[in-house]
């Protein structure tokens, strides 16, 4: 059973104790890696209701089957924990080394829990854990961090000011630049007094079935070679390229979704990025895709921005000085922010005001506030100590919660469902909130991956999203970026699983257990309170059309297509697992289900 | 919906994947199927000839469906299909009569797009169980399998998708066709080598075992 080490780390912060446990190889099969074997941990570890900031809740950092084998885009880990932000089940994904350092320590999950008295680091090796006091690295921002701790042969994730600050959006820099972005990972690990983690492996895994898995390599590889997606836009352009096409669809989300087309999308977009301010371009552990942007602007230098973040920290706040943008983009980096929180919460504050009901100097197109607001946040200074908790919580405060574009407290990235009807119903049900990794419909209903859809019919939409949240999932698990998936499909996962585990798994089964990753999170999340109430979406998207661009005169039409997902998924009307459909999933044992599933 | 059963069943018909008379499709809709009417001509639907019924239970409407409606059924059941294509490829079909377990494309976009198309047989060709249990376990692992002498059966998360594979798997086992024809023609011709075709890709072996 090659693939996984079945080993996890287990480290207690409070009591300074840690241990190697044995994984089930039946579990690791049923919830195959990466966000599969988090949210698992997390079901049966954290209580839904309990403090996400205190010491009962936990960081699994979780590797998939394929993480740190030399397939495309072989770098990827997860880090699942009860979010903060949110209070839903919580994984992050990211590429960089972290994750391949700790398969390479023998690791397929390092589970963190308890809290430090003091801040302190640790040190994971195939040898086990070392915890040392964080001393003068707390307070250090990321680069600085990564720059202390790296060493040949080591990967380090940390937290910078606003994780140590608990900033509920605050991020897990993995190496500098790439992240465990959303939802407030670095919340948790501030909150653990937990500084960084470096992790040492040298052991590269084996290969169950080299035949089989040589030629995989060499077809994924051509693949992607010759996907016009993974070959010319993305490291051409890298996300920013969406810029440009997204502002031409009229889905390019502006003055807090207030409109979809941006005056100064040229300005801020993957052409003039790669005009003006490109210096080299990157790579993930194992890409050949190379997404990754390396700029300079001002004199400083870093990573990006991703289209994500344009939007959030560009059209978003009405501002087209792609200088500050970046400089911003930087700065979110270097303290820790997850850039799309950061910037909606920006947005929904400079609506507050402009509605009159927050007195304060942001407004929109006021760029020369944007650094000092970016890091007003981050260490929690005035107007910021408030952002620093999210637009939900922040809209909430001041009687406005409808200017808060958030699903379960996650604020929406960057394409108005007005003009995607499918994309609306995936932020809608999405388990971790408003999310595009969960399912992305960019690829049918704009991109023509794997075909082109009406993006403005509701018809049809559900079961499509299904299979794509269910393949999202996969992909999540095993190990690899979903931007592999713009040139392979099902057919090559299936086959690489094959090749490197040396189990026989059909498309079938890999796309079953992305079905119980997505039924176990959702149970999780109904334990912890959610209902069909909250998989909706800000009122503005279903009942004020867009006002101008290729996508005006539209509202997501959202209680048909949920209808229909909830049937197609084989839930109650209410949204709720049917007893049927989790032991078809093998998931009618599990523990708490009292709680939220009824016969 | 109909829009699209009429659109991909005009071009299997006219792009000579099926006779007049042939081949059916589907799409599942959660519990419920809308599948092709028994007889129904593909180049000539209209709203009378898409039946809807269950996926697990017979209704009155199974009167009127697909002969094929307990395949389509078993594949649904089995995998996370939401779209059928079954037609009668004619260059397909001569192939799966003649190669013992496998088609493998010789041609480039064959072996992008496919690699590898399995053929499986049985005795009773149209509408048994063996075929659906068949085609259900073929149809975990690829998307599109032969069914010796008969046809193909492809699936997708949409109709076009289906209806693609389809057609590239007719495509390529033309290209087959004609490249062993002008083999049998140079198989005496010295200077044209003989019998031989020339490979230009790398790991030409390793497409059976896909």
């Amino acid at each position: 059973m090659d693939g996984w080490t079945r080993q996890v780390l287990r480290v207690n912060l409070s009591s300074g104790e840690s241990r190697v446990e044995e994984l089930d190889p039946a579990l690791l099969v049923q919830y195959l890696g990466g966000r599969g074997l988090g949210t698992h941990f997390v079901y049966n570890e954290v209580v839904p209701g309990s403090d996400p900031l205190g010491p009962d809740n936990i960081l699994a950092f979780c590797t998939g089957p394929l993480t740190g084998v030399r397939l495309p885009t072989g770098g990827r880990s997860s880090m699942s924990t009860y979010s903060p932000l949110t209070g839903t089940v919580l994984d992050a994904n990211s590429g960089s080394q972290f994750g391949v350092r700790l398969k390479w320590a023998g690791f397929d999950a390092l589970i963190i829990s308890g809290r430090s008295p003091e801040p302190v680091w640790l040190e994971v090796s195939a040898e086990g854990v070392t915890i040392h006091p964080a001393g003068e690295l707390w307070g250090l921002d990321i680069p600085t961090t990564v720059e202390h701790l790296h060493q040949r042969g080591t990967a380090v994730v940390c937290i910078g000011p606003a994780g140590e600050r608990q900033v509920r959006f605050a991020s897990i820099a993995n190496e500098e630049g790439r992240s465990y972005g959303r939802g407030g990972t670095g919340a948790v690990m501030g909150s653990k007094n937990l500084k960084a983690i470096q992790a040492r492996g040298t052991v590269k895994p084996s290969i169950a079935e080299e035949e089989l898995y040589k030629f995989v390599e060499y077809e994924a590889r051509k693949m992607v070679s010759a996907s016009p997606r993974t070959s010319r836009g993305l490291p051409e352009f890298g996300t920013a390229v969406l810029v440009n096409l997204m502002n031409r669809y009229g889905v390019f989300p502006t003055r807090n979704f207030q409109a979809g087309t941006f005056a100064g999308a040229e300005a801020i977009s993957g052409e003039r990025l790669r005009e003006e301010y490109l210096v080299k371009r990157g790579a993930c552990w194992s890409c050949p895709i190379g997404c990754k942007r390396v700029t300079k602007t001002n004199g400083a230098t870093g990573e990006g921005p991703e289209y994500e973040t344009i939007y959030a920290l560009g059209s978003n706040l009405d501002n087209d000085d792609f200088d500050t943008l970046i400089e911003a983009n930087y700065l979110c980096n270097r303290l820790g922010l997850d850039t799309i929180s950061a910037g909606a919460t920006i947005g929904c504050a400079m609506e507050l005001v402009e509605e009159g009901v927050l007195d304060a100097e942001l407004s929109f197109g006021r760029s020369d506030l944007l650094l000092q607001t970016v890091e007003d946040i981050a260490y929690r200074r005035g107007l910021g100590d408030e952002l620093a908790e999210g637009s939900r919580r922040l809209a909430e405060r001041y009687g406005r919660p409808e200017l808060a574009m958030q699903v379960k407290g996650l604020e929406l990235p960057a394409y108005d469902p007005r003009g995607m009807q499918g994309q609306g119903l995936l932020y809608a049900t999405s388990n971790r909130g408003a999310c595009h990794l969960r399912g992305n419909m960019l690829g049918p209903e704009l991109l023509g991956i794997p075909k082109m859809l009406d993006r403005f019919s509701h018809q049809g939409k559900a079961g499509l999203l299904i299979v794509i949240q269910h393949t999202n999932a996969v992909i999540d698990s095993i190990g690899l970026c979903k931007f592999v998936n713009f040139a392979i499909g099902d057919d090559f996962f299936a086959r690489m699983m094959s090749a490197v585990t040396g189990m026989k798994l059909e498309v079938q089964d890999l796309l079953l257990a992305g079905e119980r990753i997505w039924n176990l999170e959702r149970l999780y999340n109904l334990r912890a309170g959610f209902t069909r109430a909250d998989d909706t979406l800000p009122a503005r998207f279903l009942e004020t059309p867009l006002p101008e661009g290729s996508s005006a005169g539209h509202v997501v039409h959202l209680d048909e297509m949920l209808a229909d997902y909830y049937r197609f998924r084989g839930w109650t009307p209410d949204g709720i697992p049917t007893p049927g459909k989790l032991a078809a999933l093998g998931l009618d044992e599990l523990p708490y289900l009292q709680e939220v599933v009824h016969a | 919906m109909l829009e699209q059963f009429q659109k991909f069943g005009r071009d299997l018909f006219q792009s000579g994947l099926t006779s007049s008379h042939g081949g059916n499709m589907s799409v599942r809709m959660g519990d419920r199927i809308v599948i092709t009417r028994t007889g129904s001509m593909l180049n000539h639907l209209t709203a009378a000839d898409l039946i809807e019924t269950g996926l697990e239970e017979d209704d009155s409407n199974v009167m009127l469906a697909s002969s094929e409606l307990i395949v389509h059924r078993a594949i649904y059941q089995n995998t996370s299909a939401l779209a059928i294509v079954h037609v009668h490829p004619p260059h397909a079909v001569a192939l799966s009569l003649v190669e013992p377990e496998a088609i493998i494309p010789i041609d480039n976009e064959g072996s992008y797009v496919l690699r590898k198309v399995p053929i499986v047989q049985t005795e009773l060709t149209t509408g048994s169980k063996q075929v659906a249990k068949l085609a259900a376990e073929m149809l975990r692992e690829y998307k599109i399998f032969m069914l010796r002498g008969h046809g193909c059966f492809s699936t997708g998360p949409l109709l076009e998708e289906a209806y693609q594979w389809c057609s590239s798997l007719e495509e390529a086992c033309r290209i087959m066709y004609l490249t062993r024809m002008l083999q049998l023609a140079q198989a005496t011709v010295p200077s044209q080598s003989g019998a031989m075709h020339l490979e230009y890709r790398k790991h030409t072996d390793n497409y059976g075992t896909w």
